[in-house]
């Protein structure tokens, strides 16, 4: 039995050694979420629905996808648990964008990355709630970018579309980059495979044009 | 600088580099596909399935330029076509075999089916001996990945982390699963449709449909079924082989022939002008006689 332990040990000691890069993987794949994580929040309608939303501001200001939104008071949970009810400011069905309020300050955000310099390949990870799952997050690599996608409806639009599994829930969530940073907000799905999200520049865009 | 960024700019390196290789195909009615750079002459490996017309064919460059390009020659059963191009200068990619391989390494899928290359991630799902596809055509190694295939991939090339070319990526050689055709088979094609704008394949002039052996037979031959000729063409390599109506071939230099794509499959270019021993049943015996294998044209 102790001679057993002991070549046990020596084996397992090896593995580990061999896989000191992988697990720094795993913990900058874990740093990025954290510093995410909490701008997520979860939007219900009075209809059951459950989208996502991306804290903006930290004195209430909520991004999250026009079609997420079906009442004109939908209910807002903080990713520490607290709900508000919300007020849409702005709404863009063309766009698919809304943005909402809710009576609350000093808010965790996120910071904004720069979504017009991505490239194929680099990685990413979609957070939000698919199929009602809370606070899930799913990783892969940004497919392409642009105006000119092949195969994506409303093709006219820019967007970001990534090689990750993306679902129902997910939308108005954060798509983030290495660095935990907003590249995106989780829009629809073109196959099972492949995610659609609108990139951060738009969305700027979308808020200045709505506040002028 | 973090491991995870040092990964996803490595992937985004490869696919920058890589891309230089890759070209748009406009060989077919619906949606461009995807071409590799073969060689700095303005040769194009592609898939055969996305170029489904022979003439009035265009490959849209790196640089957003489009020139047109003609059909070299193609392999259905691999699943292969090349074309060539007056394109100059064209950056060529590190092919390379996929001794290095195994199931698990991560590898991307990329494709320019529209102005801008794009890029998938996977896995190495499986890799496996020799195969046939159900064309007929002989894969040097089974190569299955997890990537997915976003319109327009076919006929871009599986991308090792590193930058290398590992094959040619097909969405319809099996139905549901990547299967990658391996760089080694590629280049003795692409060779030989340089030389000869086609492939060589065998014939022996026979119609044939499978049979089911005797129970006596199926035991000693260990295969249930053979292919009973139902035609054979006079002066064909058949006919003067010696073989006759109702004979059932079992085996090809070896290899059993139980359906008519292991006869087709058989029947290989290198065959051609070559003996080929043929094992029949003729009259409830075994018999065995010897062919020279015709062209077919």
């Amino acid at each position: 039995m102790g001679i057993a332990e002991v070549e046990f040990e020596a084996v397992r000691e090896v593995e580990i050694g061999g896989s000191d890069r992988l697990r720094q993987l795993n913990d900058d794949i874990s740093d990025a979420i954290d510093r995410a994580y909490h701008a997520l929040v979860q939007i219900t309608n009075s209809e059951r629905s459950i989208g996502a939303g991306t804290i903006w501001h930290s004195e209430g200001l909520i991004l999250t996808n026009a079609h997420v939104i079906h009442d004109e008071t939908p209910n807002i949970t903080l990713n520490d648990g607290r709900k508000f009810p919300a007020q849409v400011l702005y709404y863009n069905a063309e766009l698919d964008l809304a943005a909402l309020s809710i009576e609350a300050s000093g808010l965790p955000t996120i910071e904004p990355g720069d979504s017009k310099h991505l490239k194929p390949g680099q990685w990413v990870m979609a957070l939000g709630h698919p199929w009602g799952v809370r606070n899930a997050v799913s990783g892969g690599i940004v497919i392409g970018m642009g105006a000119e996608m092949p195969d994506i409806p409303f093709s006219s639009r820019e967007w970001v579309v990534v090689s990750l599994h993306m679902r129902p829930g997910h939308s108005g969530g954060p798509l983030i980059d290495t660095a935990g940073r907003l590249i995106g907000i989780n829009t629809m799905i073109s196959g099972p495979d492949v995610g659609v999200a609108i990139p951060v520049h738009v969305v700027k865009k979308f808020l200045k044009d709505s506040m002028a | 600088m973090t491991v995870l960024n040092e990964l996803s700019n490595a992937m985004a390196a490869a696919v920058e580099n890589v891309g230089a290789s890759l070209v748009r195909v406009e060989g077919r009615k619906r949606m461009s596909a995807t071409g590799v750079v073969w060689n700095s002459d303005g040769v194009i490996v592609t898939a055969s399935h996305v170029v489904t017309r022979d003439e009035e064919l265009h490959i849209g460059l790196p640089n957003g330029e489009t020139v047109s390009a003609t059909l070299v020659g193609r392999d259905p059963t691999t699943d292969v076509a090349v074309l060539r191009s007056n394109a100059k200068n064209l950056s060529v990619p590190n092919w390379t075999g996929g001794d290095s391989l195994k199931v698990g390494h991560l590898v991307l899928a990329l494709g320019r089916p529209g102005q801008n290359v794009l890029a998938t991630l996977g896995v190495i799902s499986s890799i496996a001996e020799e195969w046939h596809t159900p064309a007929g055509g002989k894969i040097d190694y089974y190569l299955q990945t997890d990537v997915t295939m976003y319109p327009g991939f076919s006929g871009g090339p599986l991308v090792g982390v590193g930058g290398e070319i590992y094959g040619i990526n097909s969405s319809t050689l099996l139905r549901g699963v990547s299967v990658t055709i391996p760089t080694t088979t590629i280049a003795p094609i692409v060779d030989t449709l340089l030389k000869h704008g086609k492939l060589r394949r065998g014939y022996l002039g026979v119609g044939s449909q499978p049979v089911r052996l005797p129970a006596t037979l199926e035991q000693q031959l260990g295969q249930e079924t053979g292919l009973l000729l139902v035609a054979v063409e006079p002066n064909s390599p058949a006919e003067k082989g010696g073989l006759m109506l109702g004979d059932v071939i079992v085996a090809l230099d070896g290899h059993p022939v139980r359906v008519p794509d292991e006869l087709l499959a058989g029947l290989t270019g290198d065959k051609v002008g070559k003996d080929a021993k043929i094992k029949l049943v003729r009259g409830g015996q075994i018999h065995e006689v010897t062919v020279t294998v015709g062209e077919r044209q």
